[in-house]
């Protein structure tokens, strides 16, 4: 296993919206997908998912409400709201730009010529 | 780990953001732990995995938590807004249901506080809000301080009478009190005059503040523009410079570069140094301020008539008290008195220093601003402030009667599940929305008695500091009205709260004879109501008798179908060539068919201000004990102005066309001449005034009242306009011709003589003595007002209470009535009910009365505070309200059907 990476500011909002897109989760099972959808590559201090959510919750992106969990116990299950969906778009198109203009940027030779001229 | 199952029920109280983040952090830290247990980590082991993994509980606890009571409160926050808006539509809906009611109550209100907003806004311009000036509390009027003469310039010269003024009498002069500079760090003298900007287009009359070196210091107003006078500005041979006001710059500038720039007033060339900053006007709204020389020479004399209304202003050095500055300028004065001592003769100066004890050597500027109508402002203040309180017994009735016949509404309300809070609040809420309205609504009334009460503002003040509706006092009187709308909004919610809900279905409601402790403190309001209205109405009552008084007494003149005008001729005219076109004026205006007679006089009287009275020597007449010097004011007449005026002759003869400066002729007045030749006949007497050689008298008039009204007319002497012709003076005529043409004429005549003459107060004389009354008038006319509004809602207030105690009492009544009771038992039945209310009223009233009417003395005019007619009038006009507010809905007991009212129960 690769060392942990840190987390980009923000970005923990964004893989915990991706997470809900599947539909609604408790803070454990938001806290499992990030694990196993990253590959275990990022080092979330699981707790911090917590105040996250509650922000999202404020922002309306989210909304929650408790529920009975798979093993039959009162757990606090997080849903997407509309709101959340077309921020999580937008959000998940900025990171791909992103991305991939640190990617042109890395393989790029000595002396780029810019595209189009 | 389960968690123990009572927390669950915890959430009946409603939302605990903390514990919700304990079963959440509680929840993911065991998912964690038997996560790690399933993988074969020991249970200690587990525990602190999942702990590395979670990362500090704590932390995120306190996180979740604040996140957590803040989305509660918002919440919370959103949910009481949208149940006040559920109320407030509620309110509103109720409020335009009971259309009646509502408009009752809102009138009420904003009758009360627009009338108290008014008053204190005018009361606050007048004696709160200080002057727009530096320290304007240091600011002091030095009462009786002379400004000097220049010696030379006013010494008699014998043979032109018409150069000769009134010999100085040496008091305390402002260049003692500059001395004084311990004391007083500035001091000024200014007066205010008239003279004419010599427009080629349009001849313009200007309100010239004629002020002293200091003047600008003094008040601490620095120019906008250029710079205000120098040392030099001050002294006698000084060229003429000119400071202009904002308003004229603009008017006649264009706001352009004007300084060094000259203007000519009364034919001479004023060089222009400074434009003072827009909204400065003292005194009295100038339209520009020339130099008052010190001493004084002949040409400071130009923008008045004759004389100089001087009024010396002072600023106490910081440090110094009002009392300790007052004390060293008494000390001044008495030095002075003792230094003029004659043995045996009581001094002219010493009469002025007893007068100095009484008065006070200085006064504050805002209050001589303000002058006699202080008292009147603060009298009627107290009036709007009763009629407030009465303004809210009467809401506080309205509100109580609404409540009562509510009370099975609310009852019902309260078995269908709705909670006391939540009734209370409905009813506060619609409390809060009818004082929202009636604030509102007082606003508009506030406007309109605002201009009623500026007019009642000394116009000194009025330019210094315009009053201006107060929004604070608008917000204040509003909050009072929601207390009261609260307090009392919140008294029937409680009873509501209280109601025996099945007891009060049950009865059906409104219709029984519950809420007998209401009734009881609703007849008390009405008592309060009739005593605060009683109050009002005495004082109208003795304001109205004495402002007839003052209409009856006459002024000694017949003011109808007379015009009258002013004008100021320039110093540059001679005399004799000034004379000569008063004659040619006159002349044209008595050729004109329909004018009867024409004249002139140097002070109009009741025109605003009195002149001056010179001292009278009378040789040969026996001195009377400890006789005061007698003064007799200073008039200048032609022989036309006595008829035109219609001042009756009484004896001898007008002047005519030979009485010049040679003849040295005088007419008195009948006041003067009983003073001076009681019993005796005073043709042909000789009259001692300031001048070398006596007067002889040829004829007596009657007396004229000049500074007003209300003040009994002063001894009077007139001199022939062809000896002694004034530089500013008014014409006088009478005609038959309507008041248009009339005032045409006069305008014309003037013009056909010299087409650049400015001509000012063009006016029938009706309207000199209306402008005179106004103060009174108004004042009067904002009593009465009160008192009406007063007795109206005192009226209201009663028949609201017999009204709904008809309707509490219905079933009663139709009982007696099928019993056998007639009509006339049943009316004097309920209307008993309300004559201890009256009675109480009435006794609460007289008692208001006689404390106010002590306060309203000096507002009086020859009529007595305890004038019984006044307070007879005031006493039945009230009764009368009460009883036909009485008997007109205590009537329907007349109407009733025994039948009708026991089926409908």
């Amino acid at each position: 296993m690769a060392e942990p990476l840190d987390l980009l500011r923000g970005t923990l909002d964004l893989l915990i919206l991706k997470a809900l897109s599947w539909g609604p989760a408790h803070g454990y099972a938001v806290a499992r997908w990030i694990e196993r959808a990253t590959g275990e590559a990022l080092a979330i201090e699981e707790g911090s998912l917590y105040p996250a959510l509650h922000r999202l919750e404020e922002r309306g992106l989210v909304s929650a409400e408790w529920g009975t969990s798979e093993n039959n116990r009162r757990a606090r299950f997080y849903r997407l709201t509309p709101v959340g969906r077309r921020n999580l778009r937008h959000e998940a198109d900025g990171w791909t730009r992103f991305a991939r203009a640190i990617f042109a940027a890395l393989d790029a030779p000595a002396n780029p010529q810019p595209v189009g001229g | 780990m389960a968690e123990p199952l009572w927390r669950r029920y915890l959430r009946f109280f409603g939302p605990d953001p903390a514990a919700d983040a304990d079963d959440e952090i509680r929840y993911h830290l065991d998912r964690l732990t038997e996560d790690f247990r399933s993988r074969g980590l020991g249970e200690r082991e587990a525990q602190e995995a999942a702990r590395a993994r979670f990362g500090d509980p704590v932390a995120v606890r306190r996180a979740l938590q604040t996140a957590g009571s803040r989305r509660v409160r918002r919440e919370r926050r959103a949910e009481w807004l949208a149940a006040l808006g559920q109320d407030f539509h509620h309110a509103l809906r109720r409020l335009r249901r009971e259309r009646g009611f509502t408009f009752a109550v809102v009138s009420v209100l904003a009758l009360g506080i627009g009338a108290a907003t008014a008053m204190f806004s005018a009361v606050d311009a007048a004696l709160f809000r200080p002057l727009p000036f530096a320290s304007p509390d240091r600011l002091v009027v030095l009462r009786h301080v002379n400004v000097p003469f220049r010696a030379e310039d006013f010494r008699p010269s014998g043979g032109d009478g018409a150069d000769e003024a009134p010999r100085p009498v040496r008091f305390v002069e402002i260049t003692d009190v500059a001395e004084l500079s311990g004391v007083f760090s500035h001091v000024a003298a200014y007066a205010v005059g008239g003279l004419n900007l010599d427009d080629p287009d349009r001849p313009l009359r200007v309100r010239a503040g004629v002020v002293s070196a200091d003047f600008f210091g003094t008040l601490g107003v620095p120019p906008a523009l250029g710079r205000t006078w120098l040392p030099d500005d001050g002294t006698p041979d000084a060229a003429p410079v000119v400071i202009l006001s904002d308003g004229l710059w603009r008017r006649q500038f264009g706001g352009g570069a004007v300084l060094g720039r000259d203007l000519r007033l009364n034919g001479r060339a004023y060089r222009i140094v400074g434009v003072m900053p827009r909204g400065f006007g003292f005194p009295e709204g100038s339209d520009l301020w020339i130099p008052l020389s010190v001493p004084i020479i002949p040409a400071t004399f130009e923008p008045f008539r004759g004389w100089l209304p001087s009024t010396v202003v002072a600023r106490i050095a910081a440090g110094v008290s009002r009392e300790t500055a007052a004390a060293r300028l008494m000390t001044l004065w008495q030095r002075r008195a003792a230094d003029a001592r004659v043995p045996g003769k009581r001094s002219n100066l010493e009469v002025t220093v007893d007068e100095l004890r009484r008065l006070g050597a200085l006064t504050p500027l805002q209050q001589t601003l303000t002058g006699d109508q202080r008292r009147a402002l603060l009298i009627l203040l107290g009036a709007t402030g009763l009629l407030l309180l009465l303004a809210c017994a009467n809401v506080t009735n309205l509100l109580l009667a609404h409540a009562a016949t509510r009370r099975r509404e609310i009852a019902v309300r309260a078995v269908l599940g709705a909670t006391r809070g939540r009734v209370t609040r409905q009813l506060l809420t619609e409390s809060v929305v009818l004082a929202g309205l009636g604030g509102v609504c007082g606003l508009g009334v506030a406007r309109l008695v605002l201009e009623l009460v500026r007019l009642l503002l000394p116009p000194a003040l009025v330019t210094v500091s315009p009053p201006h509706l107060d929004l604070r006092v608008l917000a204040f009187a509003t909050a009072v009205a929601l207390l009261t709308g609260l307090g009392f909004g919140a008294w029937p919610a409680i009873g509501a709260g209280r109601t025996d809900v099945g007891e009060t279905i049950k009865t059906g409601g409104g219709w029984g004879t519950t809420a007998r402790g209401a009734r009881r403190v609703r007849r008390a309001l009405v008592s309060l109501e009739l005593g605060v209205a009683l109050t009002l109405l005495v004082g109208a009552a003795l304001m109205l008798h004495s402002l007839q008084r003052v209409l009856a007494a006459g002024a000694g003149l017949d003011p109808h179908s007379v015009a009258t005008l002013q004008l100021g001729y320039a110093g540059s005219i001679p005399t004799a060539a000034r004379m000569q076109r008063i004659e040619d004026v006159l002349q044209r205006l008595t050729a004109v068919p329909g004018i009867e007679a024409a004249g002139v006089v140097n002070d109009l009287p009741l025109e605003g201000q009195a002149g001056i009275a010179l001292l009278i020597q009378a040789p040969g007449r026996p001195a009377l004990p400890g006789a005061e010097p007698l003064f007799a004011r200073y008039l200048i007449a032609s022989g036309g102005y006595f008829r035109a005026l219609g001042i009756p002759l009484l004896r001898g003869r007008v002047f005519d066309a030979a009485d010049d400066s040679s003849a040295k002729v005088v007419i008195v007045n009948d006041s003067l001449a009983r003073l001076l030749w009681a019993g005796v006949d005073p043709i042909g007497r000789p009259l001692h005034s300031v001048w070398e050689s006596p007067y002889t008298v040829i004829g007596v008039v009657g007396d004229v009242k000049d500074a007003s009204l209300e003040r009994p007319p002063p001894p009077q002497m007139y001199f022939p306009v062809r000896a002694m012709t004034p530089q500013t003076l008014s014409i006088v005529v009478r005609g038959t011709l309507p008041a248009d043409a009339l005032l045409r004429r006069l305008r014309e005549a003037v013009r056909q003589v010299d087409p650049a003459q400015a001509v000012y107060n063009v006016r029938m004389m009706s309207d000199v003595l209306g402008t005179s009354l106004r103060p009174r008038r108004t004042n009067t006319l904002l009593i009465v007002l009160f008192g009406a509004l007063a007795l109206v809602l005192a009226a209201l207030g009663v028949y609201a209470v017999v009204r709904h105690g008809m309707a509490q009492r219905t079933r009663e009544l139709g009982i007696r009535s099928a019993l056998g009771a007639t009509g006339g038992d049943l009316v004097a039945l309920v209307a008993r009910e309300m004559l201890g209310a009256t009675v109480a009223g009435l006794a609460a009233g007289l008692l208001g009365a006689w404390a106010l009417a002590r306060v309203l003395a000096s507002q009086l005019y020859e009529v007595k505070i305890g004038d019984g007619a006044s307070f007879a009038l005031a006493a039945a006009v009230l009764l009368a309200a009460a009883a036909l507010a009485t008997l007109l809905p205590a009537r329907r007991a007349l109407r009733l059907d025994p039948i009708d009212v026991i089926r409908t129960e």
